[in-house]
């Protein structure tokens, strides 16, 4: 028996970040897991903050880089030395 | 005779590496392109100093090349190299006012803030109005508005599916300061991301101090 096993909200708390990320254990994600499922004030501010994580990404990532980028940059480099020794 | 040169690079006891089959400089840089010049569009938050800072490094990789164990991860190692390239260029400008009124960002910020002014906090994806309502240029606004050891972490942990330990070995740091860094970072973002949404006027401004 853990202190886990037994989670109240302030110990589920202090894991967000941790378990947002899956950077618990699979045993720590499975007591939080538990505790989520009977406690809807933690799933609500959970749910809230992983909203704000993935929206955040979801905006960062909308971005289209110059086509020409690629052949751009290759085209600039040196080119190969071929059998260097 | 066997030249000796022969007998190394078939030897068993070899610690020569060999690229097979090979993989060419062209051909990693070309997968990982885009994703670098979305972090770097991200941390110069300017075209022309993004593709400035892709090419840098795309230089440097290629001059490295040989450094460049095949078979490990590419991505890291040219993420890591186009950070060293940023750092070294942001240390040739005057560098910024550190701007610290993020510090003491209490827990659940934009939860609260959300909550006190009617915007939603509960149902499925309960963030996405205020996020919608600012757009990807405030938002991106409000990462560039942290401290830049929490600017160039959060960057890459939102902008790439990296594992901590990646993002480690990216930033040449343990990963708990990775991990201390990202989830302060998240904090002051929260803020950060109210204090935009106030000066922009999607949410009003409190008159005053909230007097009791
Ligand atoms: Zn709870």
């Amino acid at each position: 028996m853990t202190r886990l096993d037994r989670t109240n909200c302030e110990e589920a708390f202090r894991r967000l970040d941790d378990f947002l990320d899956r950077r618990l254990t699979p045993d720590e994600m499975r007591i939080i897991q538990e505790h989520l499922d009977i406690c809807a004030w933690c799933t609500r501010e959970f749910s809230f903050e992983a909203s704000v994580l993935q929206g955040v990404k979801r905006k960062v990532r909308q971005l289209d880089a110059p086509t020409d980028l690629v052949s751009k940059i290759l085209s600039q480099l040196p080119p190969e030395q071929e059998g260097q020794s | 005779m066997t030249p000796l040169s022969h007998v190394q690079k078939t030897g068993s006891l070899s610690s020569d590496f060999v690229r097979t089959p090979p993989v060419t400089f062209e051909s990693l840089f070309t997968s990982v392109a885009h994703a670098a010049y979305g972090i770097a569009m991200r941390l110069t938050r300017n075209q022309a100093d993004a593709e400035d800072l892709v090419q840098d490094a795309a230089l440097l990789a290629h001059r490295g090349f040989d450094s460049f164990m095949s078979g490990t991860n590419f991505r890291a190692w040219f993420f890591k190299i186009l950070i060293n390239c940023y750092y070294s260029r942001r240390r040739r400008e005057k560098s910024r006012p550190v701007t610290s009124d993020l510090d003491d960002t209490p827990d659940l910020y934009l939860y609260a803030r959300s909550g006190q002014a009617g915007f939603p906090t509960q149902g499925p994806d309960p963030a996405s109005l205020l996020l919608e309502k600012l757009g990807t240029e405030r938002i991106v606004g409000a990462i560039n508005r942290l401290p830049e050891e929490y600017r160039v972490v959060s960057t890459l942990y939102f902008m790439e599916d990296l594992s901590y330990e990646e993002i480690a070995g990216v930033l040449e740091c343990p990963v708990g300061t990775v991990r201390s860094r990202l989830h302060r970072g998240r904090k002051m973002l929260q803020k950060a991301l109210w204090q935009i949404a106030e000066e922009d006027g999607i949410v009003s401004q409190p008159a005053d101090q909230e007097d009791a």
